[in-house]
């Protein structure tokens, strides 16, 4: 189901009290003039999966933080906000979660190069 | 008063592999903990983008290196998605024989390290990992490897069983389901094992649904959630087979549910036996070639139930490489809940904790 920015957190909410309790992975995919967030939810009682896809811009990328319905989500948002370069809005920044290096450029992006040092930019 | 803040690892004989935990303590409760983790970051995901479909399984196995099969298997069934690949049942139960025999041995081998690090000497150790050695001479002979197995083609496996290897499984299995009597002995009866395990990082079901976490941390918060039977692969169907499911949610729960898991898996394995005299098609797949036929989906998503939990990989296609390959590990969620689980108590109950949730750090990274 692709959905607008805006309308993510009141289309979680509403899937939430729909059933939806569970969430098992935020991921994105990098099709270079844009990014889709991708978010796949449950209901383990229904024992059905929805995907929830949101496009945005790679110049201007954010995205609401869902947290306060999904506790799971911290990590996974973390791991975009590294790897993507997608601001999460509404949390509490942390620090880096898997790379010990302070590089720049994010790793999982089309346009991250490989083998170059970003030490001394 | 003030809290202390002490640093455990990154190298640490309870933290299983390079886990750096930094806890908050007040006296010796626990505030707050703070995982860090990383050190064994290689990047799967973006290098399988440079390789073809076909190159990556051995990347595969080294995410999770205590069940290499299950990721190897999940990986193949993606592509097998993509490019849509049908498996013949026959190959269905050889891979479903080889996944539950790589789930019991994953689940000894943790069996091991939990005794150990709840300080029952090294007994329990040892025994895990005797018995772990025996199903990995199994896996090795229907294979040629004992622990990076690459044994997964596209639509079956790399080759046929060994002429004796059903004899030699059921004879294991039969050996197997006596030790686990003694394992209960052993391990069960000893009052320390159960003080440290009984009550000790309980997790309620409203919060197991809420924080994601899987596989028999899931189970032993009273979820009956198992891929194998709420989304079946190959022919689980077919199989009688029941998940096992606690309520306590507490550490003993989480131990009791893989107990159960592997006397559930003897039976999935002498039952895919026998189903597999009957079944149709071919056991073999195809032979590794670096052009594969062009994917049919542009995106596959396929789940399965590894030993720690549910996997998941998603994959976007490009012709001949992954375009993107996201993969969702189970122990990366599961740890992401430890602070939530271990906050209130005692320093030394946290490995406990921890070694019921099994970790493996480089299948958290990836």
């Amino acid at each position: 189901m692709n959905i607008e920015r805006a309308a993510l957190l009141p289309t979680i909410e509403k899937m939430k009290q729909s059933g939806f309790d569970y969430l098992v992975k935020i991921t994105a995919v990098d099709y270079i003039k844009k990014i889709n967030v991708i978010y796949i939810l449950r209901s383990l009682e229904q024992n059905k999966d929805e995907i929830l896809e949101v496009e945005i811009d790679p110049t201007d990328a954010w995205i609401e933080s869902i947290m306060k319905f999904y506790l799971g989500a911290d990590w996974y948002e973390r791991e975009l906000q590294e790897m993507f370069g997608v601001k999460i809005k509404g949390r509490v920044a942390k620090r880096l979660l898997l790379e010990k290096w302070d590089g720049k450029g994010f790793p999982l992006r089309k346009n991250f190069v490989w083998n170059k040092s970003y030490d001394k930019e | 008063m003030a809290l202390t803040r002490i640093n455990i690892g990154p190298v640490h004989p309870s933290t299983h592999g390079v886990a750096r935990l930094v806890v908050d303590l007040d006296g010796d409760t626990i505030v707050k903990i703070e995982p860090h983790i990383g050190y064994l970051h290689r990047g799967v995901e973006k290098l399988v983008e440079t390789r073809m479909y076909m190159q990556s399984p051995p990347y595969m196995e080294k995410i999770d290196y205590v069940a290499p099969m299950a990721m190897d298997e999940l990986y193949v069934a993606t592509v097998e998605k993509a490019l849509g690949i049908d498996v013949s049942e026959k190959a269905g139960y050889a891979r479903m024989i080889l996944l539950e025999l790589q789930r019991i041995a994953s689940h000894l081998f943790w069996i091991g390290s939990v005794t150990n690090d709840l300080g029952q000497s090294f007994t329990g150790f040892m025994w895990g990992f005797r018995d772990r050695d025996i199903i990995l001479r199994l896996l090795e002979d229907a294979t040629g490897q004992r622990m990076f197995y690459v044994n997964m083609r596209l639509g079956g496996i790399t080759r046929e069983f060994p002429k004796d290897f059903e004899e030699n499984t059921i004879k294991t299995l039969a050996y197997l389901e006596k030790r686990m009597k003694e394992y209960e002995n052993f391990i069960e009866k000893n009052p320390i094992f159960i003080q440290r395990m009984k009550g000790v990082g309980v997790l309620s079901i409203d919060d197991a649904i809420n924080l994601g976490v899987t596989g028999h941390v899931l189970r032993a918060c009273g979820v009956k959630y198992d891929v194998r039977k709420n989304n079946p692969y190959y022919n689980y169907e077919t199989l009688n087979f029941h998940p096992k499911i606690l309520s306590d949610g507490d550490n003993l729960s989480r131990y009791r549910v893989r107990i159960m898991e592997i006397e559930e898996s003897i039976r999935i394995i002498r039952d895919s036996f026998y189903k597999l005299q009957s079944a149709h098609g071919n056991m073999v797949g195809m032979p590794v070639k670096l052009v594969s036929p062009k994917p049919v989906n542009k995106i596959a998503m396929v789940s399965r139930e590894a030993p720690r939990g549910e996997a998941m990989m998603y994959l976007v296609c490009d012709d001949q490489k992954p375009y993107r390959l996201s993969i969702r590990s189970p122990t990366f969620i599961n740890l992401a809940a430890l602070n939530h689980i271990a906050k209130g108590h005692r320093l030394a109950d946290l490995f406990s904790i921890f070694a019921t949730l099994d970790m493996v750090m480089a299948d958290v990274d990836r």
